[in-house]
């Protein structure tokens, strides 16, 4: 029973981390088609802004997660910019644009930081201590954090004008544009808001974790799972799945062990898909 | 049959033939150097092939390294048995990853554009944990060492120079294959490339030619991972990591995915730019990602196709009668 709780908690906490790096890989997928090869980059590129700037500026570490996810989503603009808006229309070229990106960023990092993990340690220390389970009080504020920075693009998506206008432009570009909405602003600045969800992400959990140049791969790998399980572009559909995938990922850690587990959950992943391509939402939030 | 026809054919066709290089390239050099660019350009070459087949169908399949694996492994324990024939070994090395293609396609081969990427991508991962998972059969973690070398009518093929002329002919039989396929289903791949909704509503079986070309790609792929694990002697998941994938799509794309000699030239670059640049490593993957960027962001035909492009503008120009850059190659 106590490892049923326990696993329960771990899955709910990994749950959240899930949710919050793939609302972001999804959420660039639904308003601009492009599926992001780089996302797991922008991952690993938060964790060693905030590394940076705790180690080498001394700074606190609550001050460079802000900073951290604020200078990824500003990478993630310019990246924007520069590189794939003039291809937006074009679902391959941005993927192997991204795909590209990624490959330089990681390249940029080992040679700046070395191949090996760096020591990059979670600043609380100690756990929560319940009947017959603990919870770190790492994964509490992680989990935290995460949770308000849901709920933040929650808002931003769904409460406000400029949600409004990101989301008229994933369900009809043309009739959006006709309407004055001008997606020169729209796609930098929703490239940038989920680069910067990535890189917050990074910034939280590799301390956790391991914070190393390739640490992106696993991440993108599970933002694959996640957002195809909830439907692509959906938003809602990416955090419900990001919890199913954390908690199948937690129990079937535990009683099946780690690669058996991970292989009874891709199973899984490529049965639902096979049944219902479009996700277990039911709803094509955009053509692939 | 088109111009356009008659010069795709020629240019796959000289490809095919500019890879006889890379079978007579050890009988004429001792040159380890030489020698060890072309056994990677081999396989290099074999594996961007299919992609290259997948691509004809408007498909792109990350399960390459899946199929390299399932036809490098099959080699492996049938050598280690003691069945080392060269010919028998590459025989299952093809035939066992298409048999396996057959099934899978018959589900993955219902997805289209993204979601046929990103499955592809996750039977990667699957097929990683599976080598992990079965130690008996495939070694675990450890793989399977030792692996006897081909032999061809009672001559062991182990001499460095034997190695590198066994995978310049598996890269020879993996082009033919492609050539044979992409050229005899030319009309079907294409029309199913441009509009399949068209082409399925003129009454072609739109899924058989798809699950051709699926099987056709997985046979070549496991050519490829059979070329690998012989030249290597080992078979090891390493060998078929999933990302694995980026390096021959990046073949594909530098060098235009258009045609077959893009698929040469492509490899033949980026491989030859990353033994230029291996006293820099760590920068390789790098160089990969600037060349991929920079073409597709300025030449998203490829090196071939906006070298064909330019040609044919050329030749337009000369007669008096332009014709737009299609950069479609």
């Amino acid at each position: 029973m106590e490892s049923v709780i326990s696993a329960g908690v771990i899955g709910l906490s990994l749950g959240t981390q899930y949710a919050l790096i793939s609302i972001g890989f999804t959420l660039i997928f639904g308003i601009m088609g492009v599926v992001n090869f780089a996302h797991g980059g922008f991952y690993i590129l938060g964790g060693y802004f905030a590394f940076t700037l705790t180690h080498t500026f001394g700074l606190p570490f609550s001050v460079a997660l802000i900073l951290a996810a604020l200078a990824t989503g500003a990478v993630g603009c310019l990246i924007e910019i520069v590189f794939v808006e003039k291809y937006v229309a074009d679902h391959l070229a941005t993927m192997l644009i991204t795909l590209a990106i990624y490959q330089i960023m990681i390249t940029g990092i080992t040679l700046l930081y070395g191949a090996e993990p760096v020591q990059f340690r979670f600043p609380v220390k100690g756990s929560f201590h319940g009947s017959g389970f603990y919870i770190p009080y790492a994964s509490m504020i992680v989990s935290g954090v995460c949770a308000v920075a849901i709920i933040a693009v929650y808002y931003l998506v769904y409460k406000t004008r400029y949600g409004i206008a990101l989301r008229a432009m994933a369900d009809d570009g043309q009739v959006a544009r006709a309407q004055g909405i001008a997606p020169v602003m729209m796609f930098p600045l929703a490239f940038g808001i989920a680069t910067a969800l990535a890189g917050l992400t990074g910034a939280l959990v590799t301390p956790i974790l391991a914070l190393e140049p390739t640490g992106g791969e696993a991440v993108l790998g599970k933002a694959f799972i996640i957002v195809i399980l909830g439907g692509l572009g959906s938003i809602t559909g990416a955090m419900i799945s990001a919890f199913v995938v954390g908690l199948i990922e937690a129990y079937t850690s535990v009683y099946l062990g780690g690669s058996r587990g991970a292989l009874a959950l891709l199973a899984l992943v490529v049965l639902i898909l096979l049944v219902r391509p479009q996700g277990i939402l039911g709803t094509v939030a955009r053509r692939a | 049959m088109t111009a356009d026809r008659h010069r795709d054919i020629k240019l796959d066709s000289w490809s095919v033939v500019s890879l006889l290089s890379l079978v007579v390239l050890p009988l004429v050099t001792t040159n380890p150097i030489v020698n060890s660019l072309a056994y990677q350009v081999a396989i290099g070459i074999s594996a961007a092939m299919a992609i290259y087949i997948m691509l004809r169908l408007g498909l792109l399949s990350f399960m390459v390294p899946a199929f390299m694996a399932v036809g490098g492994y099959a080699g492996a324990i049938l050598a280690k048995a003691g069945a080392t024939n060269l010919l028998l070994l590459m025989l299952v090395a093809f035939i066992v990853p298409a048999l396996a293609a057959i099934p899978l396609g018959a589900l993955v081969l219902r997805l289209k554009g993204i979601y046929f990427i990103f499955v592809t991508f996750l039977f990667n991962e699957m097929l990683q944990l599976i080598l992990f998972e079965t130690p008996s059969l495939t070694g675990g973690s450890n793989g399977i060492s030792a692996v006897p070398p081909a032999s061809f009518l009672g001559w062991s093929l182990d001499t460095p120079k034997a190695l590198v002329l066994v995978t310049g002919l598996v890269c020879l039989i993996a082009s033919v294959t492609t050539l044979m396929v992409t050229q005899y289903f030319r009309a079907e791949f294409t029309s199913i490339e441009e509009n399949e909704t068209l082409t399925e509503s003129l009454g072609v079986a739109v899924w058989k030619y798809r699950t051709i070309g699926f099987v056709a790609s997985s046979g070549v792929a496991g050519l490829a991972g059979f070329a690998l694990v012989n030249m290597l002697s080992t078979a090891h998941p390493s060998s078929f990591a999933s990302w694995s994938v980026n390096s021959y799509i990046a073949y594909a794309f530098v060098g235009g995915r258009g045609t077959m000699l893009g698929m040469v030239v492509g490899s033949l670059l980026l491989i030859a730019m990353t033994n230029e640049f291996a006293a820099y490593a760590q920068l390789s993957v790098g160089l990969y990602g600037i060349l991929l960027l920079v073409v597709m962001m300025a030449l998203p035909g490829g090196i071939v196709g906006t070298c064909i492009d330019y040609f044919e503008n050329f030749k337009a120009r000369s007669a008096g009668n332009l014709k737009p850059a299609t950069n479609e190659r």
